[in-house]
């Protein structure tokens, strides 16, 4: 009787391999991806600050107008047009990409055309900036 | 030069499981002509300055999807990339995120698993008879994952993308395309079991939206669209498994 494994073909053994290699990190779109990610730790600061301001809120005027006094400084100054900078900077990649994540239909409802979609969020935006502008300013009381 | 090529420095990764430790670089010069693609400059390499070089090709016209490498960091389709696109020197790699067999070749195991996962084919809950007739689909039916249905498996979006470096179990651009195409599909009645899938861990909701797949697709099948419609689809799958009749998704 000839050997069990005598028909069985021949398994060599597994080819070694190289490690696999990394995306190339620095290439422009990629970078804008990893700035998209560093945000994170702007809006994690930002919240850290409007906790402050909601303490010095809690401890009376005195710690109010200090608050409000070290806001001047250059360094929140600065901090603040990075957070504000940021803020645009997902805002614009954020209307770039959603209208594509709709859903291709809902029943027998389908979105409207990207660029009608786009356009639907920009005028939001241009709205509720108006609105929190004209507030700030006092033109709405 | 009198016959309309100039030379281009080629700088190939090359690997020989046998010989090197790791991947090392060898440099080429390459009279290239005026329409070559990158390929053709691989070809060259193959058939006239070093026959040991391993590459994968085989169609010359986007279509089979397996000339697949990194060109100056960039996974690229070779057939489908002019040289033109480059300056005097061209890096070309293998693809990022995939182990590499020989040279410019990777292994492609674990990618065609993730391609199974998905159950890439129509379900139906029965059967359909003979006698009943082909099931039609109306354009406007197709349309609705046409797109998706275009992939080619070159597996540039896998290069691409930064969670699958992050995370190499991640289910990947191409085949949560390729399971959306089927979930969308007017035909199918199996989206309920792949969202069970996609629900999983490593799956839809591992994807930070890079878009980078969508980006280096030769065939414009834009798979990041494809996954956070699919995040969409998954999450009112299991809203719904509360209200409708049948097992509670879990």
């Amino acid at each position: 009787m000839a050997h069990p494994q005598a028909m069985q073909p021949a398994r060599p053994p597994r080819t070694r391999t190289a490690r696999p290699k990394a995306p190339d990190y620095l290439r422009p779109r990629m970078l804008s991806y990893l700035l998209f990610d560093a945000t994170g730790i702007v809006y994690l600061l930002a919240g850290l600050v409007v906790l402050r301001a909601v303490f010095a809120l809690a401890s009376g005027p005195a710690a109010w107008q200090a608050f409000v006094a070290d806001l001047h400084h250059p360094g929140y100054v600065a901090f603040h047009l990075l957070t504000f900078v940021s803020a645009v900077f997902v805002g614009v990649r954020f209307f770039r990409l959603f209208p594509k994540a709709q859903p291709a239909r809902i029943g027998p409802l389908r979105p409207p055309p990207r660029p009608l979609i786009h356009a639907m969020l920009y005028a939001v935006w241009i709205a509720v900036t108006a609105f929190v502008v004209a507030a700030m300013v006092g033109v709405i009381p | 030069m009198a016959d309309g090529s100039k030379t281009k420095t080629f700088i190939v990764t090359r690997f020989d499981p046998d010989r090197h430790e790791a991947p090392t670089t060898e440099t080429y010069e390459v009279p290239v002509r005026e329409r070559w693609k990158v390929l053709d400059a691989l070809n060259y390499i193959k058939d006239e300055l070093d026959p040991t070089l391993s590459h994968r090709w085989s169609c010359r016209m986007a279509v089979c999807g397996s000339c697949g490498m990194n060109v100056n960091g960039e996974p690229k389709l070779t057939c489908k990339t002019s040289l033109a696109e480059y300056g005097d020197t061209v890096r070309v790699e293998p693809l990022a995120n995939f182990p590499v067999v020989r040279d410019l070749v990777v292994e492609l195991d674990g990618f065609m698993d993730k391609f199974r996962a998905v159950k890439p084919w129509i379900i139906k809950a029965k059967e359909r008879a003979v006698e009943e007739g082909p099931h039609r689909q109306s354009p406007e039916e197709l349309e609705v994952f046409r797109q998706f249905s275009m992939c080619i498996n070159c597996m540039l979006c896998y290069a691409a993308c930064p969670v699958v470096a992050n995370e190499p179990e991640f289910l990947g651009p191409a085949a949560i395309a390729l399971g959306h195409r089927y979930n969308e599909d007017s035909r199918d009645e199996g989206a309920r079991e792949r969202n069970r899938i996609f629900r999983g861990e490593g799956t839809i909701f591992s994807c930070s939206y890079a878009n980078e797949c969508s980006e280096v697709c030769p065939k414009h099948v834009d798979p990041a669209a494809a996954i956070n419609q699919a995040k969409f689809r998954a999450v009112l799958d299991w809203a719904a498994s509360f209200v409708t009749s049948g097992p509670r998704e879990e």
